[in-house]
């Protein structure tokens, strides 16, 4: 398939173009956090003027804010402001007016690294390199009069906080006191945009720290609509016709492209997708491995890819690895799924399930052969290492009690043991019919 | 260098700050919270008592204490440095003996024994130890000096100053009662009985009954405060401050609310100037009212309403599992059984385990339910964080 094309001036290998097909498309699916174009109409316009408002004011006229955004994992809170932000950062005014901070609940575990940070990013005299000297106490005393010596001429302050939630986890809540004080008192200009998952944010901070807060909330919902779904899918396989070389070859696969997004089959597949989760991040990971796939030698995406790929995303974990156990070790499980049946929500212990592998073995066993006790131990350890089966609560982790006789549930559904039996390789008879009496 | 020879400093702007223009521009500055006024309306009989009983300790020359308590926004710390500010103003006219004033906020301190050190960089400037500091303020309390000013010492969020063995509170009550030590404290605090509940006998013995409380303020207080601020302005209908003042009033007698809300309801006002007219229209009831909305509503029927349809037929596998075995708990795969049977009955693909247990910790994570680590699989416990009327009320119209 070398076949040489030429377009115009230049001469593009089809191969070439794969390259920068793939190059295109990696980027976009796997680089999470791209910054989209925000379009005029979409659910995010009115959140982003507000927060557009918000930080404009603070660097123009010196007014101090706080804010949060909320709303669920990959509703695009951190691209929402990082849009903000860059659109803001193309005037010089901005940029010479405003410091930046970012901090993140995840790294700035507690208080005392939060100051350092805070202390490294602005500069303060303290900090040499990226080294801050002096205690906490001195950090926090130096910071705060830092912020009460400045005013309105002093350079506004942007702090960023990032998975805002583990910030109000902090002992007393100092830094967010502190932060949303200086907000709301006449000293250096500072906007406290606070970004969390958590719906009930609020009513984890305290009385006087929440007072202090100025209740501003920008909520952000994966509102999107199945057909804009779609449009985004389309979107994402979509290339850029002005970026690519070879016109024809681009014309070729956005027709491809947009054939695809009106496959029935496709479709289904997405409407699945779209059920249980509405977030663009989802379907990213849907599209990696179609997209992975693409080469000169599979040139077109089909049907089966994507069946593919969401079979992938959506297998169940605990069949799969009932797969890979020995039959000994599914006969097990299946004496273990009997027990609870039997004793509903009663804890078993590993006499109880031998004897009722014991029972199957004389009674219906004639292929299976009976194992000594030992090995099926063996075997009922291995299981609890897959954490297939636990210790019932309130029983105690530990050592205490002999292991044969400490109470232990199975963490395998019904319906999920029947599902591995039928795709088991080379399940014996036996233990089929025994599973079926269930 | 040695840390403490340096200044500390944010960078003055290269550029000029454009002063408030429009008429909602100015009310916004106005509105803001750190626009404190000269005199705080509503709070005149508070300031009168805290005045006379420093200005009579200051003549005196004598010490006390006095504990001040209330509901945050209340104008507590604002009174108390209105106070201070009108002392200082006889000192000028010498209509009053010199004094010193010391602050501390038992938030701004990383430790309670911290505010030893602070109380003592601020009188001579020295830098010690907590301990070390204790000695040097004891021996400074006890020693007589005739010509030593008094001092006032107000410590704000008082609670946060306690200690296992209350050393620190100790302290600051028992230095007001030593006879040159000329100590005046103001201590400020949310609750009433803090030193009933939180101080041993002997400290709160020392603290004495000298005792104020700020009442949260009523609606015509709240509307008082706005419409001293907004004097000489016209930006609000008179019926929309008054919207306001009523929707705080109801919820905590907050100031900051009130003024919270004002401000952002200036900016809807703006927003919603038509384009054609040079000047926007002023606030009106409507934009109180969103404001008010933005700001109290509760996000989470939104929330249920934009959720998936796996999520949403989840949420209602919850109601279902609790209205058939009327606990308030449920574990998941109970729900998991009730959600299969939705699934049917609706049409719609049952999901696997594994995907269902992410439709779980997804509803989790933004707090709709409320469930255990994952790591308890199968049987983790979810209740809900939502009432169940809620639930039924937001997927009514949808599925």
């Amino acid at each position: 398939m070398s076949k040489r094309k030429s377009t115009g001036l230049t001469v593009v290998s089809e191969s070439a173009s794969y390259a920068e097909l793939q190059k295109i498309l990696r980027e976009r699916i796997y680089k999470i956090s791209a910054p989209e174009e925000i379009d005029e109409d979409s659910d995010l316009e009115k959140p982003r003027r507000h927060l557009l408002d918000l930080i404009q004011r603070c660097s123009s006229m010196g007014e101090s804010n706080s804010a949060l955004i909320i709303g669920p994992r990959g509703a695009g809170k951190t691209m929402l402001l990082k849009s903000v932000l860059d659109e803001l950062k193309e005037n010089r005014d901005f940029r010479d007016n405003v410091l930046e901070v970012h901090l993140n609940g995840l790294l700035q575990t507690d208080d005392r690294i939060a100051l350092k940070e805070i202390t490294r990013q602005l500069q303060l005299e303290n900090a040499v390199g990226d080294r801050v000297f002096g205690s906490f106490a001195d950090n926090l005393a130096f910071l705060l009069e830092a912020l009460k010596k400045g005013s309105r001429d002093s350079q506004a302050v942007l702090f960023v906080l990032e998975e805002f939630d583990l910030f109000a986890h902090h002992k007393n809540q100092t830094l967010l006191y502190n932060l949303f004080d200086v907000a709301q008192s006449q000293q250096a200009p500072i906007t406290v945009i606070g970004l969390t998952c958590r719906l009930d944010v609020i009513e984890l901070l305290e009385k006087r720290v929440k007072s202090r807060f100025s209740h501003r909330q920008i909520h952000l919902f994966n509102s999107l609509t199945f057909d804009r779904y779609l449009e985004v899918f389309s979107s994402l396989l979509t290339l850029p016709t002005a970026e690519v070389k070879d016109k024809k070859f681009c014309a070729k696969w956005n027709k491809h492209v947009q054939n695809l997004s009106d496959d029935p089959g496709v479709t289904t597949i997405l409407r699945k997708l779209y059920d249980t989760s509405k977030d663009i991040r989802t379907l990213k990971t849907f599209l990696m491995l179609p997209v992975a796939r693409i080469s000169l030698s599979h040139s077109r995406l089909e049907l089966a890819d994507f069946a593919e790929a969401h079979k992938i995303l959506t297998a169940d974990s605990k069949s799969n690895t009932l797969h890979g156990l020995s039959v000994l070790e599914l006969c097990l499980v299946v004496a273990m799924r009997r027990l609870s049946d039997i004793f509903v929500n009663q804890p078993f212990n590993f006499q109880m399930v031998y004897n009722e592998y014991q029972k199957f073995v004389q009674t219906r066993s004639h292929a299976v052969q009976g194992f000594e006790r030992p090995v099926v131990l063996k075997a009922f350890e291995h299981l609890q290492q897959m954490e297939l089966v636990r210790a019932a609560e309130g029983a105690g982790i530990g050592g205490r009690g002999q292991k044969e006789f400490r109470p232990m549930t199975l963490m395998i559904d019904r319906s999920q043991l029947m599902q591995a039996i039928q795709k088991y390789p080379a399940c014996p008879t036996e233990v089929k019919h025994w599973a079926n009496t269930l | 260098v040695r840390v403490d020879d340096m200044m500390p400093n944010i960078p003055k702007t290269p550029r000029q700050r454009k002063e408030p223009m429009g008429v909602l521009e100015q009310a916004r500055a106005r509105l803001h919270v750190s626009a404190v006024p000269e005199s705080l309306p509503c709070r005149e009989w508070e300031f009168g008592n805290i005045y006379s009983f420093v200005e009579g300790r200051l003549l005196d020359g004598t010490g006390g204490c006095m504990y001040i308590s209330g509901v945050p926004g209340t104008g507590k710390t604002a009174t108390v440095h209105e106070v201070l500010r009108c002392l200082q103003e006889e000192v000028d006219d010498s209509n009053l003996p010199e004094f010193q004033f010391v602050e501390i906020n038992g938030m701004k301190l990383t430790d309670p024994h911290q505010a030893n050190t602070q109380i003592l960089k601020a009188l001579t400037g020295q830098k010690a130890t907590p301990e070390h500091a204790a000695e040097i303020l004891d021996k400074r309390f006890n020693t007589p000096a005739p010509r030593r000013e008094s001092t006032v010492l107000l410590v704000d969020e008082l609670d946060l100053l306690w200690t296992r063995k209350q050393s620190v509170m100790y302290n600051l009550f028992d230095w007001p009662t030593r006879p040159q030590a000329k100590l005046i404290v103001l201590a400020i605090a949310n609750t009433m009985d803090l030193p009933e509940r939180m101080m041993m006998n002997r400290v709160s013995s020392r603290l004495g009954l000298t005792r104020m409380t700020f009442q949260p303020y009523t609606f015509r207080q709240l509307q008082e405060i706005v419409m001293s601020r907004m004097k000489g302005l016209q930006a609000f209908e008179d019926d929309a401050i008054q919207l306001a003042a009523r929707k705080v009033a109801a919820v905590s007698g907050d100031a900051r609310r009130a003024l919270d809300i004002c401000r952002r309801a200036t900016e809807l006002a703006e927003l919603a100037k038509t384009p054609g007219r040079k000047t926007a229209a002023l606030v009106n009831m409507s934009h109180v009212d969103t404001a008010v909305q933005e700001m109290f509503s509760s996000p989470k029927i939104m929330a249920i309403r934009n959720a998936s349809l796996q999520e949403q037929l989840f949420l209602k596998a919850v109601v279902a599992e609790f209205r058939r075995s009327g606990l308030e708990e449920a574990t998941f795969l109970q729900v998991s059984q009730q959600h299969e049977c939705l699934c049917r009955l609706d049409g719609v693909t049952v999901p696997t385990m594994s995907q269902l247990s992410g439709v779980c910790s997804t509803l989790g994570a933004s707090r709709l339910l409320l469930v255990e680590a994952g790591k308890s699989d199968l049987s983790q416990r979810v209740r809900l964080n939502v009432s169940q009327d809620d639930v039924m009320y937001a997927l009514r119209d949808t599925t």
